[in-house]
């Protein structure tokens, strides 16, 4: 029964079809159903608002900014995008190599893989699908999105013309394309994300670039890790991967020391789920590390700290957007990065009227 | 091709709480009901802007007196018809990668619905938390300036249906020049805790000055108002810089490996 009368409520418009048009400004807005409150999950609050004589530093507890609306695809495709962008340099710097024949082709492979998984995986994010070449209808140099998403279709194209081409001389300068491509990849989602107005990400937009650079690299080491290696092989995996975890590690702690300047905002880092995720990602990590410095050979060592990294830097994106998430819903984590400037400006203000 | 900018100046000092303005822009743009719901926060229950409320009330309840108020308790009730803000330099515009969000010919910032594929990215890169994208609708929705009404030489319907005059519509330089001398008045009467909002660079250099700007009467984060908001694509060369530096040592990893790997 309930059922029904949901299903008969279409627009929200308490309007008579045969004595009303929709033709307004938001009139193509359609809702399957109303909600009673879809911006942000807010408490509600049944006593009195008003706290006697205190100053009302923010209001009602409400969220300033709006919390960032993706789903799980888009932190799986940081993941993605980022082990493309690793394998596509790692393909192209053992390009022509005979003895590297085998992991340059894999890396090819992931790059194609990941190039084409990974525009796939942001389309399902779209509210509009189907609109999802919209994408590629300006080119908009101050929006990272918009520089990504050209990076992305650039580096699909020229991986998958690798991938043809395979070892030939004449794959050399596609290669090379798909590797200043794979750059691009690794790089900018820390730049997205860090050109936000959410409080956590904007105030560890000098550490993100670094963070995501860095653990695309022990992405890639980490896949790589897993697959049967020989002796030199495993040697670039493990030269490339420890330049990666280390550069990881190093940047995760910069970026909480850069968010602790702003503790508002830093909690989103140690508490509720991204505090979990960040900490589990954190535990990982060192855990590949460790694995990978222990000086035994062995394969099975080998595999299981690849899938450790893996998981880490997985969970690393998931953490990153669950924190902006919790970050945006604390109103002061806004309000007290920008107070003491406002301050700082008040005198000169004061004076204009 | 651009006429005149035009724009929005909300005068919190006369604004009366009755959200007019509110039903206005709903009922003009014909915008979905958001349902019955009662928050507990004063008389504000639309909480907030959203991509389906383009016109916000705010009502903050204050045990302090305004300047020049009376009363035997200390107590003032401040309201503030919160809106789009119209940067002149727009988080959400510049970091559009569809082209959706433009700038019309009145200088005001506009999502062509037919355009916006939802990619969510303006909704964290607004730093005043205004747009935002619908869950079922799928798309980024804002306040228009009423570009449809402004098209046919009419105000926007909020400024319209205002019964206080406290949302002005009008050319941009107009209504500076009024808020300047709303503000010299308000001083004059003792109302000394008034100050513009947003009104001119200076103002606002992080977003360049608003084209919908306001008179408060207590300090922005009261009214859910950041207090120095910057639009966040403003500081991306820096970030650029940073992400060369870093895949260039990405760059040379790899081949320093690759090279180690290939010895022998």
């Amino acid at each position: 029964m309930n059922l029904l009368r949901r299903k008969s409520i279409t627009t929200g418009r308490e309007m008579n079809p045969h004595t009303a048009v929709l033709t307004g400004e938001g009139a193509q807005q359609s809702i399957r159903q109303p909600q009673p409150d879809s911006g942000s999950k807010v408490e509600l609050w049944r006593q009195v608002p008003s706290i006697p004589g205190k100053r009302q530093l923010d209001y009602y507890r409400l969220p300033l900014v709006k919390e960032p609306v993706w789903i799980w695809s888009v932190p799986l495709y940081f993941y993605v995008g980022g082990v493309a962008g690793g394998s596509a340099l790692l393909a192209a710097a053992a390009h022509g190599r005979r003895s590297l024949r085998r992991i340059a082709s894999w890396c090819r492979w992931f790059a194609f893989l990941g190039t084409t998984l990974g525009p796939a995986l942001l389309t399902w994010d779209l509210g509009k699908m189907q609109r999802f070449f919209n994408m590629l209808r300006v080119l908009r140099p101050s929006s990272p999105m918009s520089i990504g998403s050209w990076s992305l279709a650039g580096t699909g194209m020229l991986a998958t013309l690798t991938l043809v081409q395979g070892n030939s001389d004449n794959a050399r300068p596609a290669a090379l394309g798909a590797a200043a491509g794979g750059l691009m990849l690794s790089g900018y989602t820390g730049v997205l994300l860090g050109n936000t107005a959410n409080p956590l990400w904007y105030g560890t937009r000098r550490t993100l670039p670094l963070l995501f650079t860095a653990s695309a690299m022990a992405s890639t080491a980490g896949l790589l890790e897993m697959l049967p290696l020989n002796g030199r092989e495993e040697k670039v995996v493990k030269r490339f991967g420890m330049v990666g975890k280390i550069g990881e590690a190093a940047c995760m702690v910069a970026m909480e020391r850069e968010a602790a300047v702003n503790p508002q905002a830093a909690k989103a880092l140690h508490e509720g789920k991204g505090g979990a995720l960040w900490q589990g990602a954190k535990a990982m990590l060192a855990a590949g590390i460790v694995l990978s410095l222990i000086p035994v050979k062995s394969p099975w060592k080998r595999r299981v700290g690849g899938a450790v990294t893996t998981a880490g830097a997985i969970c690393l994106r998931f953490a990153l957007l669950e924190a902006g998430k919790e970050a945006a819903r604390e109103p002061q984590a806004t309000i007290e990065a920008q107070r003491e400037i406002y301050d700082r400006e008040g005198a000169r203000r004061s004076s204009l009227g | 091709m651009t006429t005149t900018a035009t724009g929005f100046f909300t005068d919190t000092s006369v604004c009366i709480g009755c959200k007019a303005c509110e039903v206005a822009c709903k009922q003009w743009n014909q915008l979905p009901a958001d349902g019955d719901f009662f928050s507990g926060r004063s008389y504000d229950n639309t909480l907030h802007l959203e991509a389906t409320t383009w016109r916000h009330v705010a009502f903050v309840e204050r045990s302090q007196r305004l300047s020049g108020q009376s009363t035997v308790r200390p107590f003032s009730w401040l309201f503030l018809s919160d809106v789009c803000k119209h940067c002149r330099r727009a988080g959400c515009l510049e970091a559009c990668p569809t082209g959706a969000i433009v700038r019309t010919e009145f200088e005001s910032v506009y999502v062509q619905p037919d355009v916006c594929n939802g990619c969510g990215y303006c909704v964290v890169c607004c730093p005043f938390g205004v747009i935002n994208r619908r869950e079922d609708d799928g798309r980024a929705w804002k306040c228009t300036l009423c570009y449809d009404r402004q098209k046919a030489g009419m105000e926007p319907a909020c400024a319209k249906a205002c019964p206080t005059d406290s949302i002005r519509f009008g050319k941009l330089e107009e209504l500076q020049q009024h808020a300047r001398e709303r503000l010299v008045e308000l001083h004059r009467l003792g109302v000394k805790e008034a100050y513009l909002y947003g009104m001119t660079f200076e103002d606002q250099p992080g977003t360049e000055g608003l084209n919908a700007f306001f008179l408060l009467l207590d300090r922005p984060e009261a009214y859910n108002l950041p207090p120095r908001p910057a639009v966040p694509t403003k500081g991306a060369a820096g970030s650029w810089g940073i992400m060369t530096v870093a895949v260039a040592g990405m760059a040379l990893a790899a081949v320093a490996a690759v090279g180690e790997g290939d010895k022998k």
